[in-house]
């Protein structure tokens, strides 16, 4: 993303480094857009897979270090990082499982903790310059989401049986006409939840990189002209330059914070799924 | 003119938002022990208005494009 150097102005022609806001826009997007780095789109990684394959190497790592410090240490966690991974383990068991799920915590904590460890792995990495995320493609928050959905309503049929859970779509006590009804709407916000808890990561991740670069792009227009010539103008837009820059490390900041909070919002929905699809009469 | 539209629907989910702290804060002022809980339900909200916007977010992108 190398803005091409702009021709050298008329005198008098005041400079407006907006111009070319509009076609660096457009490089900025063609760069979100799935592109294969090896192979074709069908059967080839693209930088999204790359990432997320990253990702994963780096999580797998994590576990074993973990496992290995933890041993070491004994009953007793010592050091920053098995305490701080000890910490989001608990949070996301009493939090999430215990606090939600109640009795069963136990049997979903498992799938539960992955998808959470997994989102938040890949999320982190993608806020790192130079990186992309993994979820910031809606191919695999799609295929997430997916797995979220069998497996809440697998739980579903299991607890209550095939018919049990499709009849427990509509609540019970409901007259007739009504009653099939309510089962259709509910049926409908039932896949819903699939298509939301794609959308939702997916968005998140992308729109928060797309005004990343926005800001980035911003930055780079309007310090262009003071390389060129020292006036007082330019001098002004390398002033405004800064504080785009400034904006940039705010909405860096948030973009940490959304990290985490969209890994946590999916596990969280997920959780509220699986014990919606439990739970006896709702 | 993307933008405008999606800078009306915007008003929408920033409402919703600000509805969702309002009540999050005065409640957590009256009753500081539910924290915790009012926390998890407060983000549940928050996400459910920000999906809104979001989906405003991706159509304005694929209707400019």
């Amino acid at each position: 993303m190398t803005p091409s150097v702009a021709p050298v102005q008329e005198k008098g022609r005041a400079v407006n480094p907006l111009d070319k806001l509009g076609e660096e826009m457009d490089e900025l997007l063609e760069g979100f857009t799935s592109t294969a780095i090896h192979g074709d789109l069908n059967r080839g990684v693209t930088q999204y897979t790359f990432w997320m394959l990253v990702a994963s190497i780096v999580l797998l790592v994590l576990v074993f270090v973990f496992k290995k410090k933890q041993e070491a240490c004994g009953l007793v966690p010592k050091g920053r990082f098995v305490n701080g991974v000890e910490f989001l383990v608990e949070y996301c068991r009493d939090d999430l499982c215990k606090g939600l799920l109640g009795d069963t915590w136990r049997k979903h904590f498992p799938f539960i903790a992955s998808v959470f460890f997994f989102i938040l792995v890949n999320n982190i990495i993608g806020v790192i310059p130079g990186c992309k995320p993994g979820t910031g493609c809606i191919g695999t928050t799609a295929a997430l989401a997916l797995v979220s959905f069998v497996y809440f309503i697998v739980v579903g049929m299991k607890s209550k049986g095939v018919i049990g859970y499709i009849k427990s779509l509509a609540p019970a006590g409901v007259a007739f006409p009504m009653n099939a009804l309510v089962w259709v709407i509910e049926l409908f916000s039932t896949f819903l939840r699939l298509v939301t808890l794609a959308v939702r990561l997916f968005c998140n991740l992308f729109a928060g990189h797309v005004v990343m670069g926005t800001f980035a792009i911003l930055a780079s227009l309007f310090f262009i002209p003071v390389m060129q010539q020292i006036t007082p103008e330019t001098l002004g837009l390398a002033g405004a330059s800064i504080f785009w820059i400034a904006i940039l490390l705010i909405i860096y900041a948030v973009e940490l914070l959304v990290a985490a909070i969209q890994a946590y919002v999916f596990t969280l929905l997920s959780a509220v799924y699986i014990q919606l699809a439990e739970a006896e009469e709702h | 003119m993307g933008v405008i539209g999606y800078g009306l629907g915007v008003i929408g989910a920033a409402l919703g938002i600000g509805l969702a702290a309002y009540g999050a804060t005065t409640s957590m002022a009256r009753q500081p022990e539910v924290q915790g809980r009012l926390f998890t339900v407060f983000i549940l909200a928050s996400a459910f208005v920000e999906a809104l916007a979001l989906i405003g977010f991706v159509v304005t992108l694929i209707a400019g494009a």
